[in-house]
């Protein structure tokens, strides 16, 4: 897309959107008194809850900074958090007190993809910007077509670019053919395994067993059992950190030695806690890897994270590093705005003048009008665990360099992750 | 061939975990007519406090066994005193089982509060290592669940045949003011067997931790597993409970791995409703006749 059709599409949503406030002026009321009201919502219990707890720690952390430094527009930020438990009602009932009752400028969360899928219409008709920090398998991009007023952003690996990378790892770099499929039930796990199965024909494979695991599942006896007996050479996985562990366990006791390359939820520390030494070895692909953190910004932020929170190991580093990118590129859209109102601050995400420099990369305009995506696959690696840690290496950074809007992401996609695999 | 004696293994295993809280369900329904549905979180709190004693104490597993036995006394306790006499001296049924459903719901949120909401990993007294017998691949703790439930529920089942206790519950189950009448002490009788049951979910708690996660959810899922293997079995027999266990967790493992994973829990349900329907008082039970 050339620069002169992008500034006249700018200015065509920009219009658009100020006839849509002319014409709606519910959006923004967040930005009344001397607070900014910025709502965050998140699994903080349950299984999901180092992911929900880590970005809420993340976002907590950026908004620290920003208020430390005098705050947005002269205001301080005010977070308002809300524990969705992971469940799709839940999620649904805390957006609706967020947008209708704490009249939050923005919303940013949450982790579960069907959590996202029940509650992204709120603040899509309030008109206020949702900044996905987690959840990988919500749609985004997919909203224009039924909502050329998109106010869903995204600031994570998409299920799209993870499935391509796990497919990528096992076929590409592995050289398998015969790969399974094991995924838990729930929109999460059963998106995935779509993608998965989808990346896959496009190189000619069919998988050879299809498996599904619900939450709590502690055993995994038969669905490995048919994946061995159907010669799978490597087991390809989706689900979050207890469950993926129960699986790793599990091949360990049937003594199936074949690879395990998961969805990044991997990295959670209760997978890695849970397997143990028989997560060793498992990869997945990740856009944050604490220790993998060479550029100096995602050192401080590290080295921030810990100082704060008192610990070593980030339960989810990916989470907390896209849970406080996504706040600081929210006070960013603000400032430049000049206001909180939900239109403008959406029009200036979509064309942010000032290059963001922050843990998981420099981002020169993450989004623009008709694409939504912050995260591109050459931001993404894959990582491994080992030890009790997630080891990886994160492609050197490229100051300057403006993240590729999507129709030019496919060329150097193929060729980054490849090269950091082998170093 | 080998496939499948590692699938009903590992069937009988799950099968024994549900047996062992089925019947717990039925020591405390045969004295007081009730169903404790916080069994699922007695045995969270069971594996929760094992964890800490293990963990937090450096003590070795049989403590942290021990250690869930005493937290389950107390459970005991304050389940029959605080949610089940006062309900049942009301006489109706829906202040028991609202009570109890409560109390578990209390004990979830109380846990979380102590110990965090995280699946945690607990250490596995023989080792992580499997045995390996004939290609058949097990893990020492598989087999410790099998032999310690079987033990456990032939001791108790034992005590209830022979003792004067378990005479002493007969009476009481089938008559309480008469049993009164008799000099049993009505009350002491449904508080032993309360404390039983919630031992038993305790220990439990210790014994599947191993081979789950521990976290404050743990023991919902299994909790109502086991009260369809209740159901299934017959409320009022210790034996229906192991037998409703291992066809609820043999159903489990061998449609997962010859139907369809997806298609997991669906036998063992079917069975719940065709038992529901002929035999509602279970494959074990006796009809119960109340007189009005």
């Amino acid at each position: 897309m050339n620069g002169a059709s992008r500034t006249g599409l700018t200015a065509l949503a920009l219009a658009g959107i100020a006839l849509g406030a002319a014409a709606c002026n519910k959006g923004g009321d967040g930005g009344s008194g001397d607070v900014i009201k910025v709502g965050v919502y998140g699994p903080f219990t349950g299984g999901s809850s180092p992911m929900g707890a880590s970005m809420r720690d993340g976002v907590r952390l950026a908004a620290e900074e920003i208020n430390a430094k005098g705050g947005v527009l002269g205001k301080k930020i005010q977070l308002v958090e809300r524990d969705d438990q992971a469940t799709n009602e839940r999620g649904a009932q805390v957006m609706q007190d967020l947008v209708s009752n704490e009249k939050v400028a923005a919303v940013l969360g949450p982790i579960n993809t069907g959590v996202a899928l029940a509650s992204y219409k709120y603040p899509m008709q309030a008109k206020i910007p949702l900044i996905i920090n987690v959840s990988a398998g919500a749609p985004v991009n997919e909203l224009f077509k039924d909502n050329p007023d998109n106010y869903v952003f995204r600031i994570a690996a998409s299920d799209n670019i993870q499935a391509q990378m796990i497919v990528n790892e096992a076929v590409q770099t592995r050289g398998l053919k015969k790969v399974a499929l094991l995924c838990d039930d729930t929109n999460y796990g059963q998106n995935g395994c779509k993608k998965m199965t989808e990346a896959l024909a496009a190189k000619g494979i069919t998988p050879v067993s299809v498996g599904k695991f619900k939450l709590k599942d502690t055993d995994m006896t038969p669905q490995l059992q048919e994946a061995r007996a159907k010669g799978a050479q490597a087991v390809l996985t989706y689900g979050i950190g207890p469950e993926l562990a129960q699986i790793a366990n599990g091949m360990n006791k049937l003594g199936y030695q074949v690879p395990m390359i998961a969805s990044w939820t991997a990295s959670m520390s209760n997978f890695i806690d849970a397997a143990a030494a028989n997560g060793n070895g498992v990869q997945m692909p990740q856009t944050f890897i604490q220790d993998a953190a060479l550029r100096p910004e995602a050192k401080a932020f590290v080295q921030n994270f810990q100082k704060k929170y008192s610990v070593d190991r980030i339960p989810s580093a990916v989470s907390a590093a896209q849970g406080y990118d996504s706040m600081h590129l929210l006070a960013m859209a603000m400032a430049q705005a000049g206001t909180t109102d939900g239109p403008k601050v959406k029009a200036a995400l979509e064309n942010l003048t000032t290059p963001y420099s922050g843990a998981i990369a420099t981002f020169t305009k993450p989004y623009t009008p008709t694409d939504h995506e912050a995260i591109h696959q050459e931001q993404v690696v894959m990582g491994v665990v080992h030890d009790g840690r997630v080891a990886g290496s994160l492609p050197a950074p490229t100051p300057g360099r403006a993240v590729p809007s999507l129709s030019d992401t496919a060329a150097p996609a193929a060729t980054a992750p490849a090269a950091a695999k082998k170093p | 061939m080998s496939d499948l004696v590692q699938l009903l293994l590992s069937g009988v295993a799950l099968g024994m975990i549900y047996a062992l809280l089925a019947f717990g369900y039925s020591v405390t329904f045969s004295t007081s007519r009730t169903i404790n549905f916080a069994q699922g979180e007695f045995l969270m709190i069971g594996a929760l406090v094992g964890l800490t004693v293990e963990s937090r104490f450096h003590l070795p597993y049989v403590a942290a066994a021990l250690g869930a036995a005493v937290a389950g006394i107390g459970l005991g306790l304050l389940l029959e005193y605080g949610a089940i006499r006062r309900a049942l001296r009301t006489g109706s049924t829906a202040t028991w089982i609202l009570a109890t459903v409560a109390l578990g719901i209390i004990l979830r949120n109380a846990a979380e509060r102590i110990w965090g909401t995280d699946d945690r990993p607990f250490p596995a007294p023989l080792g992580d290592t499997p045995l390996i017998v004939g290609g058949v691949r097990v893990l020492p703790q598989e087999l410790l669940v099998i032999l310690v439930a079987a033990v456990i529920m032939a001791l108790l089942e034992l005590f209830r045949r022979r003792s004067a206790y378990g005479k002493a519950v007969t009476a009481v189950a089938a008559d309480r003011d008469a049993a009164s009448l008799m000099g049993i002490n009505v009350n002491a009788v449904m508080t032993l067997s309360f404390i039983i049951s919630s031992v038993l979910a305790a220990v439990a708690g210790v014994l599947v931790a191993p081979l789950t996660l521990v976290s404050p959810t743990m023991g919902t899922l299994l909790g109502t597993k086991a009260y369809a293997v209740a159901i299934i079995g017959g409320l009022q027999s210790g034996l229906g409970g192991v037998v409703g266990g291992l066809l609820i967790g043999l159903s489990e493992q061998l449609t997962a791995r010859y139907i369809s994973t997806g298609f997991k829990d669906t036998p063992g349900f079917v069975l719940l409703i065709l038992i529901l329907l002929v035999k509602p008082s279970g494959l074990f039970g006796k009809r119960s006749i109340r007189k009005v």
